[in-house]
């Protein structure tokens, strides 16, 4: 890119000797040091440190109810390979990020197709659909929470409409999980509904009547022309929902604190908080960051490639 | 299917589609406005005549929860969201500016923090606080989110300055404006939109965020408003009516936001979406 | 020129008011002189809510000058997993109430009490860790009693509450037959440990009944949970699910909405702490009240019950005397002890303490199915709730909690919840 040249480098005009290399230098330096260095100092602090001692600690049975802490070299990896608990947050993880990625995806997409048209009335639907985006987990989980019970408002329309006995939506073990993955479903459809709508909204009206002219039926003209040109909005939307889906906490912790029963909807998020926090075992919880940690940042590479490769081939 | 149908079968179905969706905070807002009783009996009806005792009930609260969040949740959004805001512009701009390796390893990392999630660091976070003594202290979680939104800043900005013509800042240093000058004054008002989307997302992300205020602020200087609404579910478990107005308040500064910014909103989101 | 300057002069400052800012919370009027500001972490349920406590507080301060206090509220009910999570972050409060010592006193973060400061409990040495008591014992709840909905007993035709176990068990199909839900218990988001009662109740009957310090024992490897006492007792919770006689649908209650279940009728039974009796009597539900002990198989009345809820107290307070002055006087102030029987029907464990007389019938019922229990020697450990020497280990409640959610929705057989138990057990003593 052109604009990699910089602007200061013309300033004072170079010339042989220390002194004045330094002076050529020094701005250089203090434009690094005004503007590149507090972001970055913060950054180090409070992202990249705590990420590193947290790397540290997983080689440690560093425990707050234990005085001493030894290094106990891969002790808490190995350990992780045979236990249970953690294998079922791995699971329940999988199975909330698959969906969570899957269906608002569809719907959303569904959903914008719906409202392609322009003027008031699609504007007012689609605030309508992105309301619950800029809601905090927490307001969304107590509603749906509430709504989902035993004896909730949905269950009791159930019973009214002569549904005998309702599921247990969130006090059935086989079932809780895909309830949440429901409500954070319904929580972030908005946002793909708004980047899908943007990417329909993009493709010039002319492509559509051209593939018309060409004969193609509304199934073929979706095919060669939307879908490839909502590449762009595809990626951003999966990226977006399996980030969203693989830390799932708040929803857990809020909705059904990892039961019902024991860890039936434990997210990796929220036994690692659990485990280090209410457990006490922080040298475990960290081996557990460290392979989450890992894991989402192969997985959102790894999608990134993909998606971004089927773009410039579309 | 004639296309007279479905010119009027589509806003229907939309409508029928969005009213579905909209239905849990339906829920929500009639019954904030319902005395409790009537909350139980008839949950779905118009809160007809309407109350604002709920509501004034949380603001009455004696333990003055709901103000004392307000205050934190403000204070904490409002000095993280600018500071991030200048810095990541700042270094966005730098960044984008810069040629050679370590510009480009230094943009790595910092993407790389932009998948991080925050239950990974918290634990070691909290230590790292704590050796500064910034544990339960605003100051502390300030810096954490600042911290931790700054790759998200960065990312934003960087790709905004890509469309600034670099030429205007030759321009402006010939005529002897330092460079931190010519990025305040040429620069970084045309990155008004960059800056508006920065603004507005991590004002919502701050403000709604449950995990760092839960465990870095603590219990010493109160909660935030969403922490508030976790600790209201415990003592209004069937007090529907103060649950709910709770988080009407809580989540009104957002809603207000969105509505004000709407179009920004929708720009900031969609601006990856269409051109790639 | 003026306004990147002015910009930057502001950013400035920002930071600077950031860094000087105390935050909403915190505002205590730090008028009074060289006071020493300490922490008071409680927590907040429907019983014991804001009030109860300020005023509370209150009291005891006015006994004790040179204190102020400011108080935690912990965000759920689980207080104990709240500490843990201030002690993990360095913020441990100076004076707590009701946590689970367990852990905390072990690493030395306790102040023990001295045989002087305890000089005026009932059970000065309830729940020691190493000999030392770093709980106030100054109530005794008994966890649970079976609440009963006198109504719904007449409509099925029981005369009086079941004595042994087998007529509990006919007492159920009677309710059942009548198409009434037996047993209410609760157990959804973080209140899982509603899901537990009838689990300890049958703890207390075919296991401490017998071997009263069984749960020491399994702490030194001698019994396990899948031993054939433990079994048993569980397998009976197993059977009740089984045979339909415990609502599932409470699994997925709150603690206060299972409360409001019994309230609004669904179910004859309620095992619940006898705190529900202060509830109960303050908003009567719309028919009567009454207790009994869980049945054990030959009619003995057996309650299990756990003797501490006050005050811990750090033994990093910034002034730990001061601190334990404080504590005693919120303890043993007389109105502050009414308030708590009557807001949460504690029974009081302090020499000389006569409740109100004002109390209501179902908290004199409580009061005399305990006494009963206690007068003939059949007052044992209530299960999951210890904290003394030999108890579980810490972070093992929640499993014992969610592995009762497991068992009553049949999720896990009783063998594999025994099996269950024994690993965990375990893994947190690791």
């Amino acid at each position: 890119m052109a604009a990699r040249s910089t602007p200061l480098r013309h300033a004072p005009p170079a010339g042989p000797g220390p002194a004045a290399r330094r002076a050529r230098r020094w701005p250089k330096v203090s434009r690094a040091l005004l503007f590149a260095a507090p972001g970055l100092v913060i950054y180090t602090a409070f992202v990249l440190v705590p990420l590193i001692t947290n790397v540290a600690n997983s080689f440690t049975d560093l425990n707050t109810f234990r005085p001493s802490t030894h290094w106990v070299g891969l002790a808490n990896y190995r350990a992780l390979l045979d236990d249970a608990d953690f294998h079922q947050a791995l699971h329940n993880t999988v199975v909330l990020t698959l969906i969570v990625t899957i269906l608002p995806n569809v719907a959303g997409l569904g959903i914008a197709m719906l409202l392609d048209r322009s003027g008031w009335f699609t504007n007012a639907l689609r605030s309508v659909f992105f309301v619950p985006t800029v809601l905090s987990a927490v307001v969304v989980s107590v509603v749906w929470q509430k709504i989902l019970t035993d004896d909730g408002l949905f269950n009791r329309a159930l019973h009214a409409v002569g549904v005998g006995s309702p599921p247990g939506w969130l006090s059935d073990p086989d079932l809780a999980l895909y309830s949440i993955a429901f409500i954070m479903s319904w929580q972030v459809l908005g946002f793909c509904v708004v980047v899908y709508l943007a990417g329909l909204q993009s493709i010039p009206a002319e492509l559509h009547e051209s593939a018309v002219i060409d004969g193609a039926g509304a199934l073929a003209s979706f095919r060669h022309v939307t879908w490839p040109l909502l590449a762009p909005a595809v990626t951003i939307n999966t990226v977006m929902l399996m980030i969203t889906g693989f830390k799932a906490y708040d929803y857990i912790q809020v909705i059904t604190n990892g039961g019902p029963g024991s860890g039936t909807t434990s997210t990796i998020a929220f036994s690692i908080v659990q485990t280090a926090f209410t457990g006490n075992h922080v040298g475990y919880a960290a081996a557990m960051a460290t392979v989450m940690f890992v894991g989402i940042a192969l997985l959102s590479a790894g999608a990134l490639t993909v998606l971004q490769r089927r773009e410039v081939t579309l | 299917m004639s296309s007279s149908t479905a010119s009027w079968l589509r806003p229907l179905v939309s409508l029928f589609l969005a009213a579905c969706f909209f239905l849990p905070l339906y829920l929500v807002l009639v019954n904030v406005f319902k005395p409790s009783q009537d909350i139980v009996a008839h949950p779905a009806a118009l809160p007809v005549p309407a109350t604002t005792a709920n509501l004034q009930a949380v603001l009455d609260r004696p333990d003055r929860l709901f103000w004392y969040g307000l205050v934190n949740s403000v204070e904490i959004t409002a000095f993280s969201v600018t500071i991030v805001v200048v810095l990541s512009a700042m270094l966005g701009h730098y960044l984008a500016r810069t040629a050679g390796l370590a510009a480009k390893v230094t943009l790595l990392i910092l993407l790389s923090g932009l998948t991080i999630p925050s239950a990974v660091i918290i634990s070691s976070l909290t230590r790292v606080l704590d050796s500064f003594g910034l544990m339960g202290t605003i100051p502390g979680i300030v810096l954490a989110d600042v911290g931790y939104y700054l790759p998200f800043g960065v990312f934003v900005f960087m790709g905004f300055v890509k469309t600034v013509p670099v030429e205007m800042e030759q321009a402006a240093a010939i005529d002897g404006a330092g460079y931190f000058r010519t990025f305040w004054q040429i620069v970084f008002p045309l990155m008004r939109p960059a800056t508006a989307s920065v603004f507005i997302f991590l004002g919502v992300w701050i403000w709604n965020d449950f995990l760092n205020p839960l465990i870095i602020l603590g219990p010493d200087t109160g909660t935030t408003v969403t922490v508030g609404v976790y600790r209201a579910i415990g003592e209004h478990q069937t007090d529907f009516g103060a649950l709910f107005a709770f988080m009407f308040l809580a989540s009104l500064p957002v809603l207000v936001l969105f509505l004000l910014f709407q179009k920004s909103f929708v720009k900031g989101l969609t601006s990856g979406a269409t051109k790639g | 020129m003026h306004r990147p300057l002015r910009l930057a002069a502001l950013v400035a400052a920002a930071a600077l008011t950031a860094a000087g800012c105390a935050a909403g919370g915190s505002s205590v009027s730090g008028g009074g002189g060289d006071k020493v500001t300490m922490t008071f972490l409680t927590f907040e349920t429907p019983n014991l809510n804001a009030k109860y406590w300020d005023d509370a507080i209150a009291r005891a301060s006015a006994k004790v000058p040179g204190v102020t206090i400011k108080k935690l509220v912990a965000p759920s009910i689980d207080r104990t997993g709240y500490a843990k999570q201030l002690a993990a972050t360095g913020q441990l409060p100076d004076i707590m109430i009701a946590v689970n010592p367990n852990g905390f006193a072990q690493s030395g973060q306790l102040a023990p009490w001295t045989d002087q400061e305890l000089a005026d409990f009932t059970y000065p040495h309830a729940n020691p860790i190493g000999g030392k008591v770093y709980v106030l014992p100054f109530n005794t709840q008994p966890t649970p009693l079976v609440y009963y909905n006198k109504q719904d007993f007449a409509k099925a035709g029981i005369a009086a509450p079941p004595t042994t176990y087998a007529d509990f068990l006919a007492d159920c199909a009677k309710l059942k037959d009548a198409g009434i839900n037996p047993i209410v218990v609760g157990g959804g988001g973080n209140d899982t440990f509603a899901a537990t009662y009838p689990w300890v109740a049958s703890v207390g009957t075919d296991v401490y009944q017998g071997t009263p310090d069984w749960l020491s024992q399994r702490a030194d490897g001698k019994v396990k949970f899948d031993s054939p006492d433990f079994t048993k007792a569980t397998q009976k919770v197993a059977d009740l699910a089984k045979a339909g006689y415990i609502d599932t649908a409470g699994l997925s209650r709150s603690y206060a909405d299972t409360e409001q279940a019994f309230r609004d009728n669904k179910g004859a039974m309620y095992p619940m702490g006898s705190w529900f009796a202060a509830s109960a009597d303050q908003t009567k539900p719309p028919f009567d009240v009454g207790v009994f002990a869980w049945p054990s198989d030959d009619g003995r009345p057996t309650v299990p019950a756990y003797t501490g809820g006050g005050m811990s107290v750090s033994s990093k307070a910034p002034n730990v005397d001061l601190a334990k002055r404080w504590a005693l006087a919120f303890m043993e102030d007389k109105q502050n002890l009414d308030a708590s029987v009557h807001a949460d029907g504690s029974i009081i464990a302090i020499k000389g303490y006569i409740p109100p007389t004002d109390m209501g019938p179902v908290y004199n019922e409580t009061l005399r199915a305990y006494n009963e229990a206690a007068a003939s020697g059949n007052v044992v450990n209530a299960f999951n709730s210890e904290t003394g020497d030999g108890s579980l280990p810490p972070g093992m409640s929640d499993v014992v909690n969610s592995a009762a959610v497991d068992l009553i929705s049949r999720h896990k057989s009783a063998q594999d919840t025994v099996s269950f138990l024994d690993a965990q057990y375990d893994k947190a003593n690791r």
